[in-house]
């Protein structure tokens, strides 16, 4: 790209095009005043000229006596032989002067007319262009005062040669000035191409280059800075998604591969085989579960799903879910209790996905309670939403780790012994922020984990919601 | 025991489907297209059909709903790999009994099949007997030979489940679908948690057990003797 810049394509870079508009037009622009001083010298010219002849010719036909006089006077009044003049009887024969004859078609009201005439000079008779006054005298006669256009012509080709010479520099002057113009926005324009060429390469940790101004520019230029950080940190998080899924999905199938090495080469009765073989299929049936679970965080995240919501009540939800569950506490003994306001909570969502995220909730909660603790689900009708809570007596969560529980194949260090694929709480993450359910999670008020999703009411719940998963995530001290 | 047909376009899946369903006993017959799958359904008499969603040449929804059109009722499970949300929705609208996404248990597809071929007959019935072991669904009560038994309206569900399939092998999701009438794969072994429960309850004078573990399937209630 940059390199098509400096060569063939040169015309067709926009600077380039600039430069030569600037030129064009600031050239129109001095044709434009040439033309005016050029029209104005030339008028000027011929008016003084008129003048002059206007009043000779008054002169030599106030005194029809010495008429023939003035006339020869004029004549003879320039050296160059520009002056022309003539008095003519009224049978058209010259008494005076040196025109040839009586130009045709020129009026006698002793205005100036340019007009062409034969003129005696120096013996020849020559045909020329003259401006000529003429008047007619009491005896008919005409008197006739002329100048020769040649000296007009000359000055005006003067001007018009020294506009024209004049024209060179400016032109070049106006190019040279786009081109300087120009040229400051082609290097920043160049700079650019480079640095997204950069980008495009797959270095995202590029930036393009930011003037220290706030024009257009600049600010395009920031607001692609900024796309590129959020491209980047999605990328990272894509990445590190990638290697999470790879390490936890290797775990299980390389225990499932010494496994089989082992059993070939060891294995002797059936018994042995199908031990073997009962093992591995959990092993992959683990395996499937976590590709599942991450497929359909994605779909989720896609938001696709919303298309099937409906009515759901929540009270329903927890009740069937804490009844579920139930057994699970009783042979851990964790009191497992739901705290709910009678008559129905109603959401609009997806029953199947608000089950399972609060079943995962649930299972996280008895998993991490100790025998001997509580787990305690609380439903409340507030103004702005339908809080769901699960608050327990394991251990807690430090600060640091609340909002990073929810991320995809998050682990608490001190959970790593624990089974589980580390997916559970991202799919409660991804399922509430399907319903626009934001996520809190903080210390119970008993030392364990206080997590709470605000459902919208089921009436407030009407367009899609705009922002995505994370943000809705937060993070607070201890509950009251 | 039935006459199947199986429209799959992916070889080695119909290859395992064929192969397990032949070894419990069914006579199974294969297509792999849209078009051929459509033809052999029209010939009628299968027992049930199972079709993939996603066919070479057709549909395989628009396969299944051609034939219901025609006042074809055959139970017919639709099967398709996972991606699509309300796939299974849209599966069931077209007129499938049942819905499996890949990839499943072999064991689960023929649990599938077992009971869309042994619809329990008459669901209208509100006392049921198995064995010594009888259910009375109106009055929430349940008696094992002489001894009353204490059930919980969800073991009661769950037991009356059971009692109209005996002998049948159910699974875990089929349990959690039809008992708790939701829809996802529990993680944890809570449905067996759940059985156990009600397996004690059941045996709790010493008599032998009636519902049986199916290694890696799910459960079956089998009537003693």
């Amino acid at each position: 790209m940059v390199d098509r810049l400096r060569s063939a394509d040169l015309f067709r870079s926009t600077a380039i095009r600039w430069a030569l508009g600037i030129a064009l037009w600031s050239l129109l622009l001095a044709l434009a005043m040439f033309a005016f001083v050029y029209w104005q010298t030339a008028d000027y010219l011929r008016e003084e000229l008129a003048e002059t002849l206007r009043l000779e010719v008054r002169a030599a036909a106030a005194d029809p006596g010495v008429a023939a006089t003035r006339v020869d006077t004029w004549i003879a009044m320039d050296v160059h032989a520009t002056h022309y003049g003539g008095l003519f009887a009224p049978d058209g024969t010259r008494r005076a002067g040196n025109l040839g004859a009586l130009p045709a078609r020129l009026a006698r009201d002793g205005d100036a007319y340019r007009v062409s005439a034969t003129v005696d000079l120096a013996g020849r008779s020559l045909q020329d262009e003259i401006w000529a006054a003429a008047l007619a005298l009491a005896d008919g006669s005409t008197v006739v005062i002329a100048h020769d256009t040649d000296e007009i012509d000359r000055v005006k080709a003067t001007i018009l040669r020294a506009l024209g010479l004049g024209l060179v520099p400016t032109l070049a002057l106006s190019a040279l000035g786009g081109l300087l113009l120009t040229s400051r926005a082609r290097r920043r324009l160049a700079a650019t191409e480079a640095a997204v060429a950069e980008v495009m390469r797959g270095d995202l940790g590029k930036r393009l280059p930011v003037g220290p101004g706030d024009d257009e520019f600049d600010r395009l230029t920031r607001t692609v800075n900024r796309m590129l950080d959020e491209i980047e940190h999605l990328m990272g998080e894509v990445r590190s998604v990638g290697d999470a899924v790879a390490h936890d999905l290797r775990t299980p199938l390389t225990r499932l591969r010494a496994r089989l090495e082992r059993t070939r080469s060891q294995a002797r009765t059936v018994a042995e085989f199908h031990e073997a073989i009962d093992q591995g299929l959990v092993w992959i049936d683990q395996t499937l579960a976590m590709v599942t679970a991450v497929l359909r965080i994605g779909e989720m995240e896609d938001g696709r799903r919303r298309g099937a919501f409906t009515r759901v009540d929540l009270g329903e939800v927890a009740a069937v879910a804490v009844e579920f569950h139930a057994p699970l506490a009783e042979e851990k003994d964790i009191d497992l209790a739901l705290a709910a306001p009678d008559g129905p909570h109603p959401v609009h969502g997806d029953r199947d996905l608000c089950f399972e995220a609060l079943s995962n909730l649930l299972d996280n909660a008895l998993k991490f309670t100790p025998p001997g603790g509580r787990v305690a689900v609380g439903l409340q009708r507030t103004e702005a939403a339908i809080v769901v809570t699960v608050a327990d007596t394991g251990p807690g969560l430090p600060p640091g780790e609340r909002s990073q529980v929810f991320h995809r194949f998050y682990r608490a260090e001190a959970a790593r012994q624990t089974p589980g694929h580390g997916l559970g709480l991202s799919l409660v993450a991804a399922i509430a922020d399907l319903h626009g359910a934001p996520v809190a999670i903080r210390d119970a008020a008993g030392g364990g984990c206080h997590v709470e999703l605000r459902f919208p009411h089921a009436e407030a719940e009407a367009g899609p919601r705009t922002a995505r998963s994370a943000p809705s995530i937060t993070s607070g001290p201890s509950s009251p | 025991m039935a006459k199947l047909l199986l429209i799959e376009d992916d070889a080695e899946t119909a290859g395992d489907v064929l192969d397990d369903l032949r070894g419990r006993g069914h006579e199974v017959v294969w297509t792999a297209t849209g078009p051929d799958g459509a033809r052999a359904a029209r010939d009628g008499g299968w027992g049930a059909i199972i079709l993939d969603r996603m066919l070479p040449g057709r549909d395989g929804l628009s396969v299944l709903q051609d034939l219901r059109r025609d006042g074809d009722r055959t139970p017919a499970l639709v099967l398709s790999a996972l991606g699509d949300v309300d796939e299974r929705i849209r599966g069931l609208r077209a007129g499938g009994d049942d819905y499996l996404a890949k990839p499943f248990a072999l064991a689960e597809l023929a649990a599938r099949i077992e009971a869309l071929l042994r619809r329990p007959v008459d669901s209208r019935e509100t006392v049921l007997h198995v064995g010594n072991l009888a259910i009375d669904l109106i009055a929430g009560t349940g008696r094992r030979g002489a001894r009353d038994l204490e059930l919980l309206p969800r073991e009661l569900k769950l037991l009356e489940y059971l009692m109209r399939r005996p002998g049948q092998i159910v699974t875990r999701a089929m349990l959690f679908e039809e008992v708790w009438n939701y829809r996802f794969t529990p993680k944890s072994n809570l449905i067996d948690v759940h059985v156990g429960r009600l397996r004690r309850k059941l045996e709790a004078g010493g008599e032998p057990p009636l519902i049986h573990s199916v290694r890696g399937t799910g459960f079956t209630l089998t009537p003693d003797g």
